[in-house]
């Protein structure tokens, strides 16, 4: 495939000429090589740049720490990667009113240690190192919190996006509570950078909590983990977090608990107590906390990542299922989850092949079952062989138009997302 | 397609009692629990099941028939108001309780369902739901989802955004869809459920919807305090927001409220300038503390009274006090205008400064009633519809008071929604960009138009699709919109 | 223009009205049933009030259905109502369309349709005032309100709706033509039931019908089912006739005399459920009142009043105040649901009448349930044990237009032993409503089964309720569904049963 030039000229008039560069292989996603990488300073700039890559019918990926490239199908094209570096203005903190306005390449670090000056926080914890606002929001990205705090869609309150033909819109606003009009905010968030550039959200805040206990009880079958998980679930302890650690060594359920100091003890208290029947139960030190993540694998060299989606109650269903697969295929895998929503994370090593079946066979069984089995990080061969998103469901028609309406001429990381679009 | 063909066609879908067709019968459905609008609609059918809903949709759409779809009836934006020569389908007797899950904490309803009954259903397992919009005795769950309704618990819990996860939703052309997972998590793809809650019926209609339960806190305290005025109150709220407290309610009344709601309902709320309703839920011991915190603030904010409630029948009476708010009003006016608007917390002591300001322009009063920890405020302007001009007066109050809301960096509508009350305001929120991009998601779902057309935007943007077989879309014909 | 006070009282002329639906003693007390208590703590959504309907939706698909089977007879008036006593203007203005009035009411809850609502019935009598005619549309939603009230209980505005189908009904009668079979009809059932000879009379053959099991010998033929559907529902009504007990005129008092009291005998109550007056007697009796029963008491004229028949109200009423007022008497008691709450409503009632208003007036104010009479003088008589399961009934006219609820439970959980069992979806009418269920009888059974089936919920071995029309219809529905032995009393049977020292078979055989 050919990648199409980006007028050089055009776009350094645009941005200036420090801000626009050639691309390497660095900056090649799933084995496709931009021509130039240009970093846009404004939403004017933006804008600008898309009405100029649209007009020269060029495929744009936008990109915050890049830590999001390998989600998706391989592009069916990328010309230019639109980079959100220097859009990283914390815009407006309002500690009384919990809210935080932000543009999109500021990276989720910085704005935690911004927020926790005033005892806030975002309630959003991914893994991933170095992920941006933006990549954050576009990959709808999440983290054991989001047991208590729910996801991205649950946390944003406003949106401001370029489309692909340079239209500047914004949505939502900076009130939590904001009924006007369609809630764009959502419809963003997952869209994988397929309907437009998010140049800045506002999110809403939590306080930070003051006191934080770790309980975690020893699980010896995956029908242990999932009892356990779903007394917890089901009591009044109000956990902050739910954690399946799943591999050879260390077979663990960990519960985070959140609170104030006066209530630290009771919470503790309480979860260990509907803890002890699965297993033996103990309180984890600070450093053993640590080192239990990263809690959900990025994907090393060849593993292939899937995230198996499935209800919360099926934890079990969905451990012996990879297990089961994995073992009949010679095929290594390290689990991890939020054991308390039903998203469970597979790490898998082995033959290209068996990978494949081990995959194939899973995602049969859940989408049966109606969830989705996503493969979010694997060498570009293996995703050759497999789609990444699966069939969907019967709103694939849908999804389509909504793509074609907000980008018909499909500029945005085109063939990256479910059913090719 | 003529009168006569269209009704028979109807009855042979749903049996005669399913299609009203008589005059006085199709006047009671003129309006929904917005007075101010009334539009006749030229059929009202009620399905009783999805696929009576996909039939009646079918037809529509291939006759080019505008359609608007209405719960109970109860919203305060006009949302549910019928369209002319259009057919408004009733979902009420869609009622059923489909299917309840509590391991995995959910339950399937149809949308007719009432919103109390979801928390009935379940709450002797010790689950509830948790949006409890104040109509939530007889508002719908399908009308909550197209409003995404809030209540005064949304502070800390959360709007009906944040409790559907999943529905079959039958398409303007009659196709059936079902977004977002349901029990699963992250369904792949676009997030067309968190677009479509919310969406006020414009993008299809929700025949099963998915929602989750929550469990029931293990304890409750309730705490009233009174103050000398609402700045004063709105302190003692900055005070508990600050000390990272997240109350499970938080709301506020004026004393005109005050009064209104003792002479009607006689709770025996002190006598103040605002009264401040505290509640938190949670874990007994991270309430039990976080309780003595609130009370500190209350009391450093020089609350004249502060009443804890002692059990469960004095909670109830504090907040049957509060929920009686707008009935009440009936008590000490003829008349009176609910308005819906939302400013920053930050912000509410100068807005309501600047209420009371325009309330004494106007010569008229206004009553304030609002959900202190977000921000959502509900204005009432009383006044008597016998003396000439004050109608009008009031709905300009109303606007103005919408227009204050959004210079202090507010929104349009908290609660109620735009629908067709506040579709002349959008232009002051968004620009023609953001109205633009908005409908563009409306042309996804409903290319033609049919699907509760006229609501939210002022001008319909035309999309670019042949609308029907048979004419020119009226608003085009008029000159009054582009296809573009 | 009607005053605007506390927008409660009614008439407006400033003058104390003692019956006023919407000044229900409950309404004031937000405390309901423990269970619903206990869901408003849990949840922090509110007042039980709120969630005091915990009505749940039909399950089945709608039976009963606009225009159907409808007695239609094309007759058109226009404008609607005419100047004597039409829904009043201001009234109707107090309805704000919120609709917190549908989930509770009975029509709304079978039908789904907003004609059949307090709202919608509502809209139409404003549309009647200047824009619409009265014809077979209107006057058919109007008939089909049970005028159970439990939408004036729920609104939050206080609209006055009894009032308001009060006005609509005399209006309905006077200016709307009926089909001949359907006023022949109702003219029959009125021609009777007040007219206490008259249905001793037709209890005679009524007995001889029951003795010679002639009800089911028409079942098992087929012929029944051939018969028009009001006539079924008139003879599934029917009750099993015990002999007729004579209340005596004077009853002295046990012990101490505290009170002299009239008592209501009435008509239904007194022909069919005799019983009840006479354990009411000694109940009163034996709390310290001295009681009179005149014998020349007739119809309170409560179901002509619900039926909106103004004239024949009205003699009915100045009728049993002649009878009542000069008899030195502290209150008139009445055990009967329906009639004390038109007797409250004497007042307003004859307001227009010159020589009757004021007395009117004094009576209304002198009315009591009996529950609510004792529990106001308090109980003093010995109560002995009398355990048994009990699920309580609350009779529309004295839960929601006489706002007393407490008190019935009160007077039951008084006497040691009784297990009182709430009954779910309780504010929902059991279908009685007056002669509703012989008018409408579709609609009427569909609410008696589904009342019936709340009740044999509870598990309790009898059902206890101050009204003989809810009597005669829960009888009759449970007959249906196969559980016509399930016994039913009044409280104040209970009440005398347990002053008595009875044992509990006593009344869970009769």
């Amino acid at each position: 495939m050919q990648t199409r030039r980006a007028p050089l000229d055009d776009l350094q008039e645009i941005v200036g000429t420090e801000n626009v560069r050639e691309a390497t292989a660095e900056d090649a996603v799933d084995g496709v090589e931009p021509s130039l990488v240009v970093e846009p300073g404004s939403t004017e700039e933006i804008s600008a740049v898309m009405k100029l890559a649209r007009s020269e019918g060029l495929a744009v990926a936008p990109r915050g720490g890049g830590t999001k490239r390998t989600l998706g199908n391989p592009p069916r094209e990328l010309d230019l990667v639109l980079s959100t570096v220097r859009l990283d203005e914390i815009i407006e903190h309002v500690p009384g009113d919990q809210i935080v306005r932000v543009q999109s390449g500021v990276k989720l670090e910085t704005l935690q240690e911004s927020l926790a000056e005033a005892n806030q926080i975002l309630a959003l914890d991914p893994p991933e190192k170095g992920a941006t606002v933006g990549g954050i929001v576009a990959a709808n990205s999440s983290g054991p919190r989001r047991y208590k705090y729910g996801t991205v869609r649950d946390l944003i309150i406003g949106i401001t996006v370029v489309l692909a033909d340079g239209t500047v819109a914004k949505a939502g606003g900076k009130v939590v509570k904001n009924v006007a009009g369609y809630d764009l905010s959502k419809l963003f968030t997952g869209s994988l950078g397929t309907l437009g550039v998010i140049v800045d959200a506002n999110f809403r805040l939590h306080p930070r909590p003051e006191s934080a206990r770790t309980v975690a009880v020893e699980v010896e079958t995956p029908q242990a983990a999932r009892e356990a998980a779903q007394a917890i679930v089901h009591s009044q302890v109000e956990a902050t977090a739910i954690e399946l650690h799943w591999s050879e060594s260390a077979k663990l359920l960990s519960v985070l608990l959140e609170s104030i100091p006066a209530g630290i003890e009771a919470k503790e208290e309480g979860a260990s107590f509907l803890l002890k029947s699965f297993g033996e139960v103990r309180t984890l030190t600070d450093e053993e906390t640590d080192n239990l993540g990263p809690l959900s694998p990025p994907g090393e060299e060849d593993e292939v990542a899937l995230k198996v989606a499935a209800p919360p109650a099926e934890l079990s269903a969905v451990l012996d299922s990879v297990l089961g697969a994995a073992e009949r295929r010679s095929v290594r895998p390290r689990i991890t989850g939020h054991a308390g929503t039903g998203v469970t994370y597979v790490g898998l090593s082995g033959g290209e092949d068996a990978l494949v079946e081990v995959v194939e066979e899973v995602r049969e069984i859940w989408v049966r079952r109606g969830g989705s089995v996503m493969v979010h990080d694997a060498p570009t061969s293996f995703k050759r062989k497999l789609d990444v998103w699966g069939a969907g469901g019967d709103y694939l028609g849908l999804t389509r138009r909504v793509k074609e309406k907000f980008d018909p001429g499909y500029t945005m990381n085109p063939g990256r997302f479910l059913g090719g679009i | 397609m003529e009168r006569g063909r269209l009704i028979a066609t109807m009855q042979e879908i749903l049996g005669p009692q399913g299609v009203i067709h008589e005059r006085e019968q199709l006047r009671t459905y003129e309006c929904d629990g917005l007075m101010n609008y009334r539009v006749i609609p030229e059929l009202v059918v009620l399905p009783e099941s999805a696929e009576h809903v996909q039939k009646i949709v079918q037809t529509c759409y291939d006759e080019g028939i505008p359609f608007v779809a209405r719960g109970s009836g109860t919203g305060l934006s006009g949302g549910a108001l019928p369209v002319e020569a259009g057919v408004l389908i009733v979902l009420s007797r869609m009622h059923r309780i489909l299917e309840v899950d509590l391991e995995n904490q959910r339950i399937v309803v149809e949308p007719g369902v009432i919103n109390i009954w979801v928390s009935q259903e379940v709450a002797d397992e010790g689950y509830y739901y948790a949006p409890d919009p104040a109509s939530q005795i007889v508002s719908s769950i399908g009308g909550n989802l197209a409003e995404n309704s809030g209540g005064v618990h949304c502070l800390k819990y959360g709007f009906t955004t944040n409790h559907v996860m999943g529905a079959e939703v039958v398409l303007p052309d009659g196709s059936v869809v079902h977004i977002g997972g349901g029990k699963v998590p992250d369904a792949p793809g676009y997030e067309l459920l968190g677009a479509f809650v919310g969406s006020e019926g414009t993008l299809g209609i929700a025949t099963k919807i998915t929602l989750r339960l929550v469990r029931k806190p293990e304890s409750v305290r309730t705490v009233l305090a009174a103050f000398k005025d609402t700045q004063e109150a709105g302190g003692a709220v900055s005070g508990i927001i600050g000390a990272g407290i997240v109350p499970a309610a938080i709301e506020m009344m004026d004393a005109l409220t005050i009064e209104a709601v003792e002479t009607q309902v006689a709770p025996g709320f002190p006598e103040a300038g605002a009264i401040l309703i505290t509640e938190l839920d949670g874990p007994e011991a991270e309430v039990a503390s976080q309780f003595d915190k609130v009370i500190e603030v209350c009391e450093e904010n020089d609350a004249s009274e502060i009443r804890i409630a002692e059990d469960d029948e004095e909670r109830a009476l504090f907040w049957k006090g509060r929920k009686a708010a707008f009935g009440a009003m009936g008590s000490i006016a003829n008349n009176y205008y609910v308005q819906d608007g939302v400013v920053p917390r930050t912000e509410l002591g100068a807005v309501l400064k600047r209420i009371s300001e325009l309330s004494e322009d106007y010569g008229l009063r206004v009553a304030n009633v609002f959900h202190a920890g977000d921000g959502n405020l509900h204005p009432l302007v009383l006044y008597d519809n016998d003396a000439p001009g004050e109608a009008e007066k009031a709905e300009k109050l109303a606007g103005d008071i919408v227009f204050v809301c959004l210079e202090h960096g507010g929104s349009l509508t908290g609660e109620h929604g735009i629908g067709e009350d506040k579709k002349k305001y959008m232009p002051k929120m968004f620009t023609d960009d953001d109205m633009n991009v908005m409908q563009l998601l409306r042309c996804a779902f409903d290319p033609h138009q049919i699907c509760n057309p006229g609501k939210i935007f002022p001008t319909p943007r035309l999309c670019g699709e042949r609308p029907g077989p048979f004419h020119m879309h009226p608003v085009q014909k008029a000159g009054l919109a582009e296809n573009f | 223009m009607t005053e605007r006070n506390g927008g409660r009282n009614g008439s407006g002329d400033g003058s104390e009205d003692r019956y006023s639906a919407t000044d229900a003693t409950e309404r004031q007390n937000p405390a309901g049933t423990p269970r619903e208590e206990a869901m408003a703590g849990a949840i922090g959504a509110g007042s039980p009030e709120d969630i005091g309907q915990s009505t749940r939706a039909a399950g089945d698909s709608i039976q009963q259905t606009v225009g159907q089977g409808r007695a239609e007879s094309g007759s058109y008036m226009f404008p609607a109502f005419d100047d004597h006593h039409p829904p009043e203007k201001d009234l109707i203005d107090d309805c704000v369309h919120c609709g917190f009035c549908l989930p509770t009411c009975p029509t709304y809850v079978l039908f789904g349709e907003e004609m059949d609502s307090p709202r919608g019935r509502i809209y139409l009598m404003n549309k009647g005032l200047n824009e619409e005619p009265m014809n077979d549309e209107m006057v058919r939603h109007w008939d089909l309100c049970l005028g159970c009230m439990a939408c004036v209980t729920a609104c939050p505005s206080g609209v006055q709706y009894d009032k308001l189908i009060e006005a609509t009904r005399g209006q309905v009668e006077r200016r709307y033509e009926r089909r001949a079979d359907d006023k022949a009809f109702r003219e029959m059932i009125f021609q009777l039931f007040p007219h206490k000879r008259r249905l001793r009379l037709a209890a005679g053959p009524l007995r001889l019908y029951q003795r010679f099991g002639i009800g089911d010998k028409l079942h098992r033929s087929g012929v029944m089912g051939r018969l028009p559907a009001r006539m079924r529902a008139m003879e599934a009504l029917m009750p099993e006739l015990q002999k007729e007990q004579k209340i005596p005129e004077l009853t002295e008092p046990v012990g101490e005399k505290r009170r002299r009291v009239g008592v209501l005998t009435g008509c239904v109550q007194q022909v069919f459920f005799s019983q009840v007056n006479s354990a009411t007697v000694r109940v009163l009796a034996a709390e310290g009142c001295e009681v009179v029963a005149p014998k020349s008491q007739g119809c309170c004229g409560a179901l002509s009043t619900h039926a909106g028949r103004e004239e024949e109200s009205l003699n009915f009423a100045r009728k049993t105040i002649d009878t009542f007022e000069n008899l030195n008497l502290d209150v008139v008691v009445v055990n009967a649901a329906g009639c004390g709450s038109t007797m409250k409503e004497y007042g307003h009632m004859l307001r227009d009448d010159p020589e009757y208003a004021a007395r009117a007036k004094a009576f209304s104010d002198s009315v009591r349930d009996v529950s609510e009479f004792i529990q106001e003088i308090g109980p003093v008589a010995e109560r002995n044990p009398f355990p048994v399961t009990a699920a309580y009934h609350d009779a529309c006219h004295l839960a929601h237009a006489q706002g007393v609820r407490k008190q019935p439970r009160q007077t039951l959980k008084q006497i040691p032993g009784m297990d009182v069992k709430e009954i779910r979806e309780a504010e929902i009418c059991c279908g009685s409503a007056g002669i509703y269920n012989m008018v409408e009888p579709e609609p009427a059974a569909e609410l008696g089964e589904r009342k019936a089936n709340n009740i044999l919920k509870t598990g309790a071995r009898v059902i206890v309720t101050s009204n003989p029309g809810c009597m005669l219809q829960l009888q009759s529905s449970l007959k249906k569904m196969g559980h016509g032995g399930l016994p039913m009393a009044h409280p104040m049977e209970v009440l005398d049963a347990s002053l008595r020292g009875e044992p509990v078979e006593t009344l869970l055989d009769a």
